[in-house]
């Protein structure tokens, strides 16, 4: 560590009694349960609306939201269970992980000593092992960003490497020497089941590809729409988490999807807390964070607003979102962070 | 040769939880459990996090920064990040005195 402090509640000057952010991180089964029956259930929904159109034009609406629903929580319980917050019992917080990171597609070690690595030098430039695009983002970036192109790359590439024990120097500094052979099994198990998935529709079992898929495709960029907007125009290089990371207000049905993660200004400062707790602790520090930007769509919009006119040269000031001083200009700008997701 | 050193009244800790202690420049936690008062290095062995904001579940200590576990009687790492286990300390009750073996 070298005496840098990690990013979270203590560098950024935010306080709360011990006993009450005891009782916010008390862990449970239940919440998590519950969490995945609901889950459980909205896939079986929108799994039937996919067969109930299969053979018409509405097959590819159905994927889509079949995909949103399967997509954007993968990530979320992976993130969730990565953390070892989902639930009490640790065997069914290793076994949620293991299944929602295969269908997030990134070997569950690689993610979690990423993740860790995230937190302890959160939004910081060759530092964080999980910064997704290069900063200001510009519209080129968000292109790729939001159509999940990067990411899917990262996916396909991450996973053969690891397979064969070609460790980056990304991994090999963020993760114990012997974890490593870990990471290879684990790549080679991966590799295994999307090989038998491709074997079924090669072999012409076409459910995989209605089912799992197409929709795990299609609902990629909704997940990147959630994920973009945590960091995206924070400051880089900052101690505190109040101005690299971004809180977003969010329907119940995004607070569902996305596991009270727009809650992240609060995730930051205490990844102790499990994702039941957020809003409680939101609710116990708001007087010492920032409010919370608009909506999923409205701060999407904006920063699509902002990254466009970057691009055109024009002012990048936001309207209502929040922005670091140096991602406002009159035209122009300097590269600060490059992509470190690879 | 080894020394015992006094921490802080019993009660100072409350139940299932743990206080920082430092003493001639090192860190330590010690916790107050279901089964008795116990002593472990304070920084976790993954990043160097005091576990003193850490949470306490039964007879295991989590790092309060990413999560890696330790057993608090032996030391023992349970999970990722954490690969390296934590020196343990014995501790013992005099009154409502606590102190540790250093």
């Amino acid at each position: 560590m070298t005496g840098f402090v990690a990013t979270n509640a203590a560098s950024s000057g935010v306080k709360i009694d011990k006993k009450q952010l005891k009782a916010i991180a008390r862990r449970s089964d239940r919440p998590g349960i519950v969490y995945l029956v609901q889950w459980g259930l909205s896939l079986g929904a929108t799994a039937t609306l996919v067969w109930l159109a299969l053979d018409t034009w509405w097959l590819w609406p159905a994927m889509f939201l079949h995909g949103v629903f399967l997509t954007v929580p993968s990530y979320s319980f992976s993130h969730e269970t990565a953390h070892g917050t989902a639930f009490r019992t640790r065997w069914l917080n290793e076994v949620v992980f293991w299944l929602t990171s295969l269908l997030y597609m990134e070997e569950p070690l690689r993610r979690r000593y990423t993740h860790t690595n995230h937190h302890t030098y959160t939004w910081h430039t060759n530092k964080d092992s999980q910064m997704p695009f290069d900063t200001p983002m510009d519209f080129k970036g968000w292109l790729i960003e939001v159509s999940g192109l990067a990411l899917l790359r990262f996916h396909a590439s991450h996973l053969p490497k690891l397979a064969c024990g070609r460790y980056s120097d990304v991994v090999r500094s963020v993760t114990p020497e012997s974890e490593l052979a870990k990471m290879t099994r684990n790549a080679r198990i991966f590799l295994a089941v999307y090989g038998a998935i491709a074997g079924l529709i090669i072999a012409d079992v076409t459910w995989p590809l209605w089912f799992l898929v197409l929709p795990r495709l299609l609902g990629g960029p909704v997940m990147m729409l959630f994920t973009l907007i945590q960091h995206v125009e924070m400051q880089e290089d900052s101690p505190s988490i109040l101005e690299s990371t971004r809180s977003f207000k969010t329907t119940w049905l995004g607070r569902f999807l996305y596991m009270n993660m727009n809650n992240h200004v609060e995730h930051h400062l205490y990844p102790q807390v499990p994702f039941y707790g957020l809003e409680a602790l939101g609710e116990a520090v708001a007087d010492q964070l920032p409010d919370p930007d608009p909506g999923v769509i409205r701060t999407n919009v904006e920063v699509l607003s902002v990254v466009i006119r970057r691009s055109l040269g024009m002012s990048t000031k936001a309207a209502t979102i929040r922005q670091a001083p140096h991602m406002i200009t009159e035209g122009g700008f300097e590269r600060v962070a490059q992509r470190s997701v690879r | 040769m080894s020394e015992w050193v006094r921490v802080c009244a019993a009660d100072d800790i409350d139940d299932e939880d743990l206080i920082r202690f430092d003493h001639d420049d090192r860190t330590y936690a010690v916790y107050r459990t279901e089964k008795g008062y116990f002593a472990t290095d304070g920084l976790c062995t993954h990043e160097d996090q005091h576990l003193e904001e850490g949470l306490v579940t039964g007879m295991v200590i989590e790092c309060p920064l990413h999560g890696g576990r330790f057993d608090i009687p032996s030391g023992k790492a349970l999970s990722a990040p954490v690969c390296l286990d934590l020196k343990t300390y014995a501790v013992r009750l005099e009154g409502d005195q606590l102190y540790i073996e250093l």
